[in-house]
């Protein structure tokens, strides 16, 4: 109980500390003005592939948090570990993405738009990774036997999903501001 | 506050009147409550017991919120029409009567009609309604003269408007008000205020082109300002010299002071200035350019001479 | 008689080192008790007090005379900057959260706070923050920029130095630690209260704690996310700030007053908690107009975050903004007035004891209101336009933040001394510190408000010798000095209340709230059981039933 109200209180500020740089995003956009070839440079078709794959994570969490209530310790291992994949996959596909902007010229200290996507992608990268390793730990930790038999609450598993579900709709927040808004 | 030497500070004034007479009632009522309250409710004698257990009264909660929000409410009022009669919308059409770019640690104004360009000395006409743009070269200045009204922030990358209309003639003193950097403190502006002939008179004055060195000693100055790096950041118009990251100097003789009134312009002040800028201006841009003493005279001789 | 309840043992055991057994340093390190916290809190304060406060006099030294050699510019700006993040950031902040972190779990009968490991983490966070801040000094240079670090001010092309570097890195490590120990805080409050403490049963104390928490959680990540950005333009020159190229001078007056107002009521409703504790207890009153107190603490922090452009005003947002802006702040005096009023219908009809503690907070209604009103002044667009960025700001602020906050907290001190030392400090001596400070306040800041009105812009490491402006400033400094020896004799208060004070017992005040309930330091563990709250004042009511047992039996 207590788990879950922190990790609500803590979602909640995270979420504050997101909506300040994507308002300076549109900050940015709008006082500064983006160069509109930046912009039309990134990949929306490759990068929605990615962005389906981190949702789908959140569906496969969701499973793995099903395994454990129903007190299979596979179904949550398997789900889990899937889980860890298709985040995993997720960043590797903003990797592929900031190496080809970067090839294009794009930095962060390159131009205002550089350095408006860069903040902002990398700033969801880096809860991205943050969640990746707390998995990882519990994933670990259910290899161990810690999650055989299941506890009220979801332990620190429901404390991390309420995570790593806060962490995709960030990114679902970030990818209609970032890559859909300006084309509409 | 100053006496309001505007139209713009003079409603600025009796808006702040109005207010200090509500608010020191106000203040008075919370004294004259806590007074009272201490005196006649103080502990007696080494009675151990409870007050009279009143825990609330809406009624009263009401006139605690009512009666100031009335208040404020009339107060909101009142700004908005102090206002729009200050700050009333710029159309576009609206050409500024000045340019007054704020620069670490100094004022430049610009009369676009006149094609004058002068320095920290900023002269006005009275009597008329001006529309001032301020601008920045660097980080966010503060344009204040407390006589003449509202400030303005001077923020990089933009312009904001100004209106002035000043009442009467003489000099008014302002200051930065927005922290600067080192020189913050000796960032500060002088107004001079002049009725219509004699502000056309300072500006046919200053749209002239510098006064050509008078005597030897100043010819040698004019070389030395043109061939030292002075013109790389200085302008005197009718010269080589046309860089405006510095005061323009054209008629840099004709001010009565120096960086912003720290000294009054001589030719020993010019000489002190520009032998030590950083031991009597710590922080300014100005380099120590380590020139012989004749040279530095010469200079000073010739900035003097330019009336 | 009332059915009592057992309180359950902290989440984290005790780890062998608890209050009362002494181990010297390594008890302090490695403590995880909320009381000891709460008191390394208060110590932390206390040091950056005399840090800000030394700097700051040497300030008023350099301005006591016009056209002052005393303190090179350089060095001038680094003080104001490092005086206002000190005070606001390392003095207050920690006061109010060891206030906070010792008190919360006391008054709601709990054992510790919900997380007593995190709490640890939080302090010791704010701790290396501070630390950060000042080696700086030795790095090359404090910050420069004012304790609100304008943009472009703020970036590499003006200050070359790291010391904006070691603000921001010092800023973002004690600002995670303050959003750390508001969750803990938050936690606790909802999810550890001993049976019957409903809400609207909560001591006002706990009250503001937790609207103040749930403040600080919406305000910080906004300085959070302007710092990051700070670090990204000076570290990997990116274009955020830098307006040379393209970036923006007034995004992060927008971030930083986001957080920057809120923050400033963060630092003043734990105070209005203390105050609403302190008032009832020496009035004998139970407080007055309760909803109306705890509620206004909700409408201020919810105005909070509809005001931040009031600092602004001058920056040429346009007139509908401000009118904007301006009507919030104008409802934001409101509720604040509603407790100002509360807080005299509480001593209305009471038995009042005039310990230090009720002394400060009395000169609070004083001393805050006029803050209160200058505050006003602001908020009315065309008035801020002559006096913003003045010394009457100064004035303000230092009325808010000294009449406001510091008296509160200094309230609290006297307040729950013999609860956190077990002893009472001297009256008389406290006495004479509360008016020394209080005169001392007065002289420094009273007369800022006419140099501000006069022409005299804040932030300025000297002034010309205009008329007036030579004698206003020299009783300024005098009357910080004042305060300077005022606070010198407040160390020695509390080292020898703490020493040689009279044993205070539990409850020396006839206290009405749960924390007198238990020993005087409590134990390591603070309550072993306790009895179901049926009202407002806990501990009274459990006074009541005592008294009433005992007559019953009696005849």
């Amino acid at each position: 109980m207590e788990n879950k109200t922190m990790i609500r209180l803590v979602v909640g500020t995270e979420a504050i500390f997101f909506l300040c740089l994507i308002m300076a995003f549109v900050y940015m956009a709008y006082h500064a003005g983006f160069e509109p070839h930046q912009r039309s440079s990134l990949d929306i078709r490759t990068t929605g592939a990615y962005t389906v794959l981190l949702l789908g994570s959140s569906l496969t969490l969701m499973l793995a948090e099903r395994g454990y209530r129903k007190g299979s310790p596979r179904g949550l291992k398997g789900w889990l570990l899937t889980t860890l994949v298709l985040g995993g996959l997720f960043l590797f596909g903003q990797g592929r993405e900031y190496l080809r902007l970067i090839h294009k010229n794009i930095t962060l200290s390159g131009s205002v738009f550089g350095t408006s996507f860069f903040t902002l992608t990398g700033f969801h990268g880096l809860h991205v990774l943050i969640g990746l390793i707390v998995l990882g730990i519990i994933l670990l930790l259910a290899f161990l036997g810690d999650y055989d038999r299941p506890k009220k609450g979801g332990g620190a598993l429901g404390t991390a999903a309420v995570y790593w579900h806060f962490v995709d709709i960030v990114w679902i927040v970030v990818f209609i501001v970032v890559y859909l808004l300006p084309k509409i | 506050m100053n006496r309001p030497f505007s139209f713009q500070a003079e409603r600025i004034s009796r808006l702040f009147h109005s207010f200090n007479v509500a608010a020191a009632a106000m203040l008075g009522l919370v004294i004259l409550l806590v007074v009272y309250i201490s005196i006649r409710y103080r502990r007696r004698g080494n009675d151990s017991g409870e007050g009279a257990q009143v825990t609330g009264n809406n009624l009263l909660e009401a006139l605690m919120i009512g009666l100031p929000a009335i208040l404020l409410a009339g107060f909101f009022f009142a700004s908005l029409a102090a206002q729009r009669a200050i700050a009333p919308p710029i159309g576009p059409d609206l050409k500024p009567d000045v340019i007054i770019t704020g620069h670490q640690w100094w004022w430049e104004a610009d009369y676009p009609q006149a094609k004058v360009i002068t320095a920290n000395e900023v002269h006005l006409p009275v009597g008329r309604r001006l529309l001032m743009e301020m601008r920045s070269a660097d980080v966010i200045h503060d344009w204040w003269v407390p006589e003449l009204g509202n400030k303005t922030d001077l923020v990089p990358g933009t312009s904001n408007y100004l209106w002035l209309t000043i009442n009467k003639p003489g000099l008014y003193i302002g200051a930065c008000s927005e922290f600067c950097g080192a020189q913050h403190a000796w960032m500060r502006i002088k107004v001079v205020g002049e009725n219509e002939k004699a502000f056309n008179g300072w500006l046919a004055a200053n749209a002239r082109t510098a006064l050509p060195p008078a005597d030897s000693l100043a010819v040698r100055g004019a070389a030395l300002f043109q061939a030292k790096t002075c013109a790389s950041c200085h302008r005197i118009g009718g010269t080589p010299a046309v860089a405006k990251v510095g005061p323009d100097l054209t008629h840099v003789g004709s001010r009565n002071y120096l960086l912003t009134g720290m000294l009054s312009t001589s030719e020993a002040n010019l000489m002190a200035w520009i032998s030590h800028p950083q031991q009597i201006k710590p922080g300014a841009w100005m380099p120590d350019f380590i020139l012989s003493r004749d040279s530095v005279k010469a200079i000073a001789h010739y900035l003097e001479s330019l009336k | 008689m009332a059915k009592s309840i057992k309180i359950p043992d902290p989440i984290a055991p005790f780890p062998g080192l608890g209050a009362s057994t002494n181990q010297g340093l390594l008890q302090w390190i490695s403590a995880v008790d909320h009381k000891l916290i709460g008191i390394m809190y208060l110590m932390l304060s206390l040091v950056f007090l005399l840090a800000g406060g030394v700097i700051a006099l040497l300030m008023r030294v350099q301005l006591a005379l016009p056209v002052n050699h005393f303190l090179s510019p350089e060095t001038y700006n680094q003080f104001f900057t490092m005086h206002g993040t000190t005070m606001i950031f390392f003095m207050a902040m920690p006061a109010v959260f060891g206030f906070s972190v010792y008190f919360v779990p006391l008054m709601i009968g709990a054992n510790d706070m919900a997380f007593p490991r995190l709490n640890a983490f939080g302090f010791w966070l704010t701790f290396f923050g501070g630390l950060l801040l000042y080696f700086s000094f030795l790095a090359g240079g404090a910050p420069d920029a004012g304790w609100f670090n304008y943009a472009p001010l703020n970036g590499k092309n003006y200050s070359i130095g790291p010391g904006i570097d070691y603000y921001a890195m010092g800023l973002l490590v004690s600002g995670i630690g303050s959003v750390v120990t508001s969750v803990n805080l938050i936690v606790t409050i909802l999810h550890y209260r001993v049976k019957g403490m409903a809400l609207n049963k909560l001591p006002l104390f706990v009250w503001m704690v937790l609207v103040n928490s749930f403040l600080l959680l919406a305000a910080f990540p906004s300085l959070n996310a302007a710092l990051a950005m700070l670090l990204l333009d000076r570290q990997l020159n990116a274009h955020f700030f830098n307006t040379a190229n393209g970036g923006s001078a007034l995004l992060w007056q927008h971030l930083f007053w986001i957080f920057g107002h809120p923050e400033v009521y963060i630092l003043i409703l734990p105070p209005f908690g203390i105050l609403s504790e302190v008032f009832q207890v020496y009035s004998r009153k139970a407080i007055f107009g309760y909803p109306f107190v705890a509620a206004s603490s909700v409408a201020i922090a919810l105005l909070a975050f509809g005001v931040w452009a009031h600092h602004m005003f001058a920056a040429g947002l346009g007139n509908t903004v401000n009118d904007f802006f301006s009507a919030s702040s104008m409802l934001i005096g409101i509720p604040t007035g509603v407790k100002v009023f509360n807080w005299l219908a509480t001593m209305y009809g009471g038995k009042i004891r005039f310990t230090t503690s009720m002394l400060f907070a009395i000169a609070f209604l004083v001393e805050f209101t006029i803050g209160g009103l200058s505050g006003i002044a602001f908020s009315i667009v065309p008035i801020d336009w002559q006096l913003t960025d003045t010394y009457y700001v100064v004035a303000h602020i230092h009325y808010v933040f000294i009449g406001g906050t510091i008296f509160g907290l200094l309230s609290g001190l006297f307040y729950w001394f013999p609860k956190m030392t077990g002893r009472l400090t001297d009256e008389r001596l406290g006495k004479w510190f509360f008016w020394l400070f209080v005169i001392g306040f007065n002289a420094t800041f009273l007369v800022q408000h006419v140099l501000g009105m006069k022409g005299m812009p804040r932030r300025v490491y000297t002034y010309p010798d205009l008329p007036g402006y030579g004698l206003l400033n020299f009783i300024s400094t005098a009357g910080a000095f004042l305060m300077g020896i005022s606070v010198l004799l407040l160390l020695y208060v509390i080292r020898t209340g703490a020493r040689r004070g009279r044993p205070a017992g539990t409850d020396p005040w006839d206290g009405y709230t749960l924390e007198w309930a238990t020993g005087s330091p409590p134990k390591g563990k603070n309550f072993e059981d306790l009895p179901v709250v049926s009202g407002r004042r806990a501990f009274w009511d459990m006074k009541q039933r005592e008294k009433n047992k005992n007559t019953q039996y009696g005849e």
